[in-house]
């Protein structure tokens, strides 16, 4: 491909690849390897197919999809159907495209090609659905369970009134500066899926939902509503089922304080049960 | 404003897998969390009084026998047994099996410290359940009973450490139990908001390590004291039998191979 010899001398400062092995700047037949989890519907049987996609430098799983897309053919020569993924921004800030790459939940769009394929540089990839939540097609799957939650701990402001409300009260750049890591979940889902307390014999609530109900309590306007969310985190599935393996914190593609979440979290919902107990 | 209210939306009939939160309903939340609390109060402090009176050992058969006497001459002390030791034990145990078998671990995907520990808690949580289990059988509920007989405690582990897989049973179950302390006061902070910061977490961990070695330290000492071959074949009871509330004095002369010889060759 004369594309890759173009491309792959002219290192951008953008680039984040450090260093280019000379087997990756050349033109060759090389390919990449794809097996990739998939069932028709919600109730099919799930089945593997495998792809060999041309190999081009600084790929990502998003952009590799797209390549099967334009040819949806098997490594054996069986025509197939596009995959069926969840992905919008291609840029990491929409939160849809998260699934299991080798293993391992992570975002397709900042899910690196040429770092997925081992440090030889022929390593096979594996796609799948994440594995917690219901599939509805090949890589794509239900993960309203975290809608249901925000709403569950009422992870908004309530703004609205039948007269103008006015101007919100002041918040402190100290207060704002703790709550904007907060505000950078993308609703992934990758900390559910990678938390071992999180399934269907818990029914935990997830470390995402904890972090949100932190982000609107910190809120002047939104902690109106601060008794309310620490009760509903008090239910069962609540912030007690967090066995803190920190997994949640570790895979979080937008590297939030997830666990420092969870802990005020566990404070505050402990001291509004007492309360609860003694004044209610 | 007078049409009837919008029909409340479907509450997702259809929804599979992990079930949304039940916001404000069940009580898991305080069993959960008197888990949590049981695990330090009062289990954590008979963990730390048992291996700290186990150590009286080092000083003898006679000094290990007073130990347990004064234990055991303690008010209400029945009563302190079951309300503090085995009904609190015996809850943290069950609901913490509960809790382990519906983790669902994945450390094999995941092999971060964090997800070790919490598989490692859970398995250090089995070998403690089952060692105790046969602990306070034969040590408490059978054989000679050492509330009446407090001279014949050391003789007593000693028999049992006599045995090779006894003995390697007892050191397994002491690293596990205070491993699992350690790290169950280090997850009690985190968990109560006592040390939200990445920072604080971080040197709080270091704490509860260096407790939870030093504890385990002082425990094997305290167990070699029963293998150590100063004090080989113990006198199968060196105190006269104890009657209900009266705490009997350990004799005036002690008797044969039942002191530190160490101490005596200074007295």
């Amino acid at each position: 491909m004369s594309t890759a010899t173009l491309e792959a001398p002219a290192k951008s400062p953008m680039s984040t690849s450090v260093s280019e092995t000379p087997a990756r700047t050349r033109a060759t037949n090389r390919t990449i390897k794809v097996s990739i989890k998939r069932q028709a519907s919600p109730e099919s049987k799930a089945a593997t197919e495998t792809f060999e996609i041309p190999y081009r430098p600084n790929m990502n799983i998003t952009s590799l999809l797209g390549e099967i897309a334009l040819n949806p053919t098997t490594v054996t020569g069986v025509d197939t159907t596009p995959i069926s993924y969840d992905a919008n921004c291609l840029e990491e800030i929409c939160g849809s495209c998260a699934m299991l790459i080798n293993g391992k939940a992570m975002m397709a769009c900042s899910a690196l090609v040429d770092k997925l394929m081992g440090p030889n540089g022929d390593g096979a990839i594996t796609l799948a659905p994440l594995s917690k939540f219901p599939v509805v097609r090949d890589l794509a799957v239900d993960r309203s369970v975290l809608f249901e939650n925000l709403k569950k701990v009422k992870a908004w402001v309530p703004i609205d009134g039948t007269y103008d409300l006015g101007p919100a009260p002041r918040q402190f750049p100290q207060v704002q500066e703790q709550r904007y890591p907060l505000s950078n979940c993308i609703s992934c889902t990758i900390c559910m899926e990678v938390c071992p307390q999180f399934n269907e014999a818990t029914g935990f609530v997830g470390a995402a939902t904890i972090a949100q109900a932190k982000l609107f309590n910190m809120d002047p306007a939104g902690a109106v509503l601060k008794p309310d969310r620490l009760r509903a985190l008090a239910g069962d599935g609540g912030v007690q089922e967090c066995s803190f393996s920190q997994n949640c914190v570790q895979a979080c593609p937008k590297q939030l304080p997830l666990t420092e979440a969870i802990s005020d979290m566990g404070r505050d919902v402990f001291v509004q049960q007492v309360k609860d107990f003694f004044t209610r | 404003m007078a049409t009837a209210a919008p029909p409340a939306p479907a509450s997702n009939p259809t929804l599979r897998g992990v079930q949304p939160l039940r916001a404000g309903q069940g009580h898991s939340y305080f069993w959960r969390r008197l888990h949590s609390l049981t695990g330090l109060i009062p289990i954590g402090g008979f963990l730390i009084e048992h291996i700290l009176s186990n150590y009286e050992a080092v000083n003898g058969p006679l000094a290990y026998a007073q130990q347990v006497k004064f234990l055991n001459g303690l008010p209400l002390v029945r009563v302190l047994e079951w309300a503090f030791i085995f009904i609190p034990l015996l809850y943290h145990a069950l609901y913490g099996v509960f809790i382990a078998i519906r983790g669902r671990s994945n450390v094999n995907v995941y092999p971060w410290a964090g997800n070790w520990s919490y598989y490692m808690q859970r398995v250090t949580g089995y070998i403690a359940f089952a060692y105790i289990v046969q602990h306070v059988w034969r040590q408490r509920f059978s054989g000679v009973s050492l509330p009446e007989h407090p001279g014949a405690a050391f003789a007593k582990v000693q028999h049992e450490l006599h045995n090779p897989w006894m003995l390697a049973i007892y050191v397994i179950a002491m690293v596990a139990t205070c491993w699992h302390f350690a790290y169950g006061v280090w997850l009690f902070a985190a968990k109560w908001g006592i040390t939200p910061g990445e920072k604080a977490r971080r040197n709080f961990g270091y704490a509860c390590a260096a407790v939870g070695t030093g504890l385990c330290a002082l425990g094997l000492v305290g167990m070699y004291a029963f293998i150590n071959p100063k004090y080989a074949n113990a006198p199968a009871d060196v105190m006269p039998e104890q009657q209900p509330g009266i705490v009997l004095p350990a004799p005036s002369v002690a008797p044969p191979n039942s002191v530190n010889p160490s101490a005596a060759i200074r007295n």
